[in-house]
């Protein structure tokens, strides 16, 4: 046991420095989005004040406004102090203040979280688990024709615009069959309780969820697919035929648990995906969430709350991708040493 | 790699549908000025479709199908511009930070993870609400923002391309690092090329829609995009029908044929793929 102490100790520095080089990569996005962020409004013709603010939030403004936002960010100091005031009211959590809404960003944004959170999270979960199983039986059922129409149909939903399917079965169920609500989250003034309001937001939480769990099912089943074909072909399931296992303790327990891997690792890549999906599902929806959000924010021009919503979006993703990150190298000591 | 790109594309089914939906929409993008020469004339708003307007008009008074045709124009300059110009990144990018390496290879593979990290769609929503890019901005902007997938992959075929007999026989004689990489490299580099910039043209596609749909691109340019956007204010007429629906199918076919031929072309190149029928 002595012995391995050394190389044991080597193996978590190597880990250790992994693990930084990575946390490194996605502080270098960060920084690129705070930079962008900090750059783009103060690039644009004419003073940062106009920038920052657009031409229609000035029209509605006092004079005196003007100067406490002048001096809240230090509009008239040089630019590393801009710099500095902006990093600072960063850090203590204040993203700006929305003139469309009148009052701070991150008050309006924590408001349409809930929503965006509750749609992505069981999309997530149902489009991962579907996509896993549908995956599993077609790679069984390989050159079946279960097989030929899932992968042919799959491929086909993969290759559609988000949003499009959205309209599609917007306009379908909701504007001509009327079994669906046209928008929104909740029915507004109707006053549910208790289990009513559960329903009612089920019942408008449904076609988002169908349109977001379509869109995402594809890749997760495409891949699920390919790593069973491969996982197949090894020996071990061989032996395990040979052994006389059932066919659902192969298909399962042997070839899936197998499959998974890849497909883990797949997940974390597709959260940016996944999350803009839901911003673009939101919108044809109206759903309340951060989407819609965004959507009012580019049509009113509130640029302080466009920055505020992208950049609460990125940091999102930038944290569940390095989180998947470190999970799967803990999941595979393969992964380390190929990267 | 020596793949006939041609042969195995036209010997898989969805290479050859994929094939045809592009070339019909290319065909129409290209002849859009003579077959719909006026689709800025104003005239009656929201009439359903007639002889005169095969699909009615729409709240401007504006032929739909002859916008439609015109957006067709639109994607597919934008497919073009962005698969050609990101492309190029990716040789310069990978091909160089191959070639050189060290210190340099290292900084441009950071820049690559970076970038790559980068939800880029979120970031692209940011700067166009800025910049309301024209297309010509618009293909720099979105080919910014896909380079660094194809300059990781042209980085490591680079890598073990350079390794093999021919290129090291002429690096023996004396042939300098620019005239390997154009010479031998590139050409070799081709299949791969194609494959990815079949890729890059389908996100621009389908970016330049999102955006449109967003309505933070130029509002002067015609796209299926934001032709899907104006209609979705008026899901209460039946315009829908003719105008929302049309322009949906449009955009998705070409996102279906562009996928379709980029799936056939990772079949070509992945021989463990090519069994599967």
């Amino acid at each position: 046991m002595a012995i391995h102490m050394p190389i044991l100790i080597r193996r978590c520095d190597a880990v250790i420095k992994m693990d930084l080089i990575w946390l490194s990569n996605y502080a270098i996005s960060f920084l690129l989005i705070l930079i962008l962020n900090f750059v783009l409004p103060r690039m644009m013709p004419g003073d940062p004040l106009h920038a920052i603010y657009g031409e229609e939030a000035l029209i509605s403004m006092t004079p005196e406004m003007e100067a406490e936002i002048i001096k809240r960010f230090a509009l008239d100091q040089p630019w590393h102090a801009q710099l500095i005031t902006y990093i600072t009211a960063l850090l203590s959590g204040d993203l700006g203040y929305s003139y469309y809404y009148r009052t701070g960003v991150t008050d309006v944004i924590l408001g349409f979280l809930p929503w965006t959170l509750l749609l992505t999270g069981l999309a997530f979960v149902i489009s991962s688990s579907a996509g896993v199983i549908l995956g599993i039986e077609s790679g069984y059922r390989r050159g079946s024709k279960l097989d030929g129409c899932m992968l042919s149909g799959m491929m086909f939903l993969g290759g559609m615009p988000d949003f499009f399917i959205g309209i599609v079965l917007l306009l379908l169920f909701g504007v001509t069959l009327g079994w669906a609500p046209l928008g929104g989250a909740v029915s507004p003034y109707a006053g549910h309780e208790g289990i009513d309001l559960v329903l009612d937001i089920a019942h408008h939480l449904v076609l988002p969820l169908i349109s977001l769990v379509l869109v995402q099912i594809a890749p997760t089943y495409l891949l699920t697919r390919n790593a069973m074909l491969n996982t197949l072909r090894a020996r071990f399931i061989m032996t395990a035929k040979a052994t006389g296992l059932g066919e659902g303790a192969i298909r399962y327990r042997h070839a899936g648990r197998n499959s998974l891997l890849p497909v883990v690792t797949a997940m974390g890549m597709r959260v940016p995906n996944m999350i803009t999906g839901t911003l673009f599902l939101e919108i044809v929806f109206s759903y309340p969430g951060v989407g819609t959000l965004l959507n009012t924010a580019l049509s009113a021009r509130d640029y302080p709350l466009i920055q505020g919503v992208l950049l609460i979006v990125t940091v999102t993703v930038l944290t569940t991708n390095f989180l998947v990150d470190m999970t799967y190298v803990r999941l595979d000591p393969r992964v380390r040493y190929a990267r | 790699m020596h793949v006939d790109l041609w042969r195995e594309m036209r010997s898989s089914p969805a290479g050859i549908f994929g094939m045809a939906i592009v070339a019909i929409i290319a065909g129409l993008a290209v002849s859009a000025p003579l077959i719909a020469p006026s689709y800025r004339e104003i005239g009656p708003v929201f009439s359903p479709p007639s002889g005169e307007h095969l699909l009615g008009t729409d709240d401007l008074g504006q032929d739909i199908a002859a916008k439609l045709i015109h957006g067709a124009r639109t994607s597919l300059m934008i497919a073009v511009g962005v698969a050609l110009l990101s492309a190029l990144i990716s040789v310069v990018v990978g091909g160089s930070a191959a070639m050189l390496g060290g210190t340099y290879d290292r900084v441009c593979m950071r820049a690559v993870d970076a970038v790559i990290s980068l939800p880029s769609v979120v970031v692209m929503i940011l700067v166009a609400a800025y910049l309301r890019p024209s297309l010509g901005l618009l293909i720099i902007l979105i080919s910014l923002f896909s380079w660094p997938g194809g300059a990781r992959i042209v980085r490591s075929q680079t890598l073990s391309l350079r390794e093999r007999l021919h290129v090291v026989a002429a690096r023996a004689f004396g042939a300098s690092r620019r005239y390997i990489l154009l010479r031998h490299i590139v050409p070799d580099l081709g299949p791969i090329l194609v494959a990815i910039m079949i890729q890059d043209a389908r996100r621009a596609v389908l970016m330049e829609a999102g955006l449109a749909f967003l309505g933070v691109s130029d509002p002067m340019m015609v796209s299926w995009g934001r032709m899907m956007k104006q209609a979705m204010s008026f899901t209460y007429l039946d315009v829908w029908k003719w105008w929302l629906i049309p322009a949906g199918v449009l955009l998705s076919l070409t996102l279906v044929g562009l996928s379709l031929i980029a799936a056939s072309l990772e079949r070509a190149m992945d021989p463990r793929l090519q069994e599967d029928a």
